[in-house]
């Protein structure tokens, strides 16, 4: 059996802790400049289209923006007029470059085409490798990144959030609790929080 | 009106800045060498996540004569950080201070020294609108983030240690770790 390429993982530049990075420009078909601030409307609107995107558990931020003209400051820059609209995209998530863009496009294939489709030579999300490549052949690295807490994945973040409100809770009960009943509210509680751990 | 730069509470700022020409390869030397655990950013605690990087180019779609020379190099700095702009700005001019001269310092258009107000006034002038932001945690702070981690963390240790303890003790040491102070 002919096993697909395996292509190169994030550069150590793009990694920090548990979070990879990956910074996009995609040039944008002349359709693009009209659909994609439609999407955005839409997604802002209706944040339910982001919600596979949530469910996926890896991924901490993106955002997404098209860059119709460069910030102008004076000379010495040379006044320049884009060509054409680019797409950026920036996306902080925990794994491997691949496995985000393995499951990205399994998960998310539908938005997958809305987001990268007014993007010229977008193959399409499936099958991954060519898509991989589409990425690959727009990405910028990273000269220095920084995560606040590196070593946390978004599920321990979401998982610690929701702990601390429950543990905050119970250690507001527990002080007004008798010593003998105590115990049964502790097992109680850790039963609960079990998962959380 | 609401600004599309923010998912939650959370907003992704991104600036754009042009480098003095011949610079570039200067600057990307000097990023590489900020430390990443200890990095400044550190320093702007409201900071969730951040990047430098070089842009030299639009990356040209492979087969395609679409090549779009900028005809600068651009430093792209972004960052997702809680609360609102203005503020960050101060802090991020104020608390980076000793790196800026050598980070915007580079760039065209930055005040020298890059400091204070006047560099604060040249980020946001170079401020691209994000179009969509997405958090998986937007309406948590940067500070909350880690209350919550160290907490989720002292009480792993807890459940281990409390296994040994009497009931009347394993009270008591709850409270004491994490009754109210």
């Amino acid at each position: 059996m002919n096993l697909p390429p395996v292509l190169p993982d994030a550069p150590a530049s793009n990694v920090v802790g548990e979070t990879t990075s990956i910074t996009l420009f995609t040039t944008q078909r002349w359709w693009g400049r009209a659909v994609m601030p439609a999407l955005f409307v839409a997604a802002r609107a209706a944040p339910g289209l982001l919600k596979a995107m949530d469910s996926l558990s890896f991924i901490s931020f993106a955002s997404w923006s098209l860059i119709r003209e460069l910030p102008y400051n004076g000379p010495p820059q040379a006044l320049h007029r884009l060509r054409h609209q680019h797409l950026f995209f920036e996306v902080h998530f925990n794994g491997s470059w691949a496995q985000y863009i393995d499951s990205s496009v399994r998960v998310l294939t539908g938005g997958m085409r809305s987001f990268w489709g007014s993007s010229v030579t977008f193959p399409g999300p499936l099958p991954a490798a060519p898509f991989q490549q589409f990425f690959s052949d727009h990405e910028v690295d990273l000269s220095h990144y920084y995560c606040a807490y590196p070593e946390a994945t978004v599920t321990i973040v979401r998982s610690a959030l929701e702990l601390e409100e429950r543990l905050d809770m119970f250690a507001h009960r527990a002080a007004l609790l008798r010593e003998d009943a105590f115990d049964a509210a502790w097992d109680a509680f850790i039963a609960d929080a079990q998962r959380l751990l | 009106m609401r600004t599309t730069n923010l998912a939650g509470r959370t907003y992704a700022l991104i600036v754009l800045t042009p480098i003095r020409p011949g610079l570039q390869d200067e600057l990307r030397a000097y990023l590489g060498t900020l430390p990443g655990e200890d990095s400044p950013l550190a320093r702007v605690e409201r900071t969730h996540m951040a990047r430098l990087l070089i842009v030299d180019d639009m990356p040209t779609p492979p087969g395609t004569d679409l090549a779009d020379p900028l005809g600068n190099a651009y430093l792209l700095f972004t960052s997702t950080f809680d609360g609102e702009l203005d503020g960050y700005l101060d802090e991020l001019c104020e608390r980076l201070a000793p790196e800026a001269a050598q980070i915007w310092g580079r760039c065209i258009g930055c005040p020298d020294p890059p400091a204070g107000a006047a560099l604060k006034t040249c980020l946001a002038h170079n401020q691209i609108e994000s179009g969509l932001a997405f958090a998986a945690y937007g309406d948590a702070s940067v500070a909350q983030v880690r209350s919550a981690l160290d907490k989720r963390e002292r009480l792993t240790r807890f459940v281990i240690r409390a296994q040994n303890l009497d009931p009347a003790a394993r009270r008591s040491a709850f409270l004491e770790e994490f009754g109210a102070r």
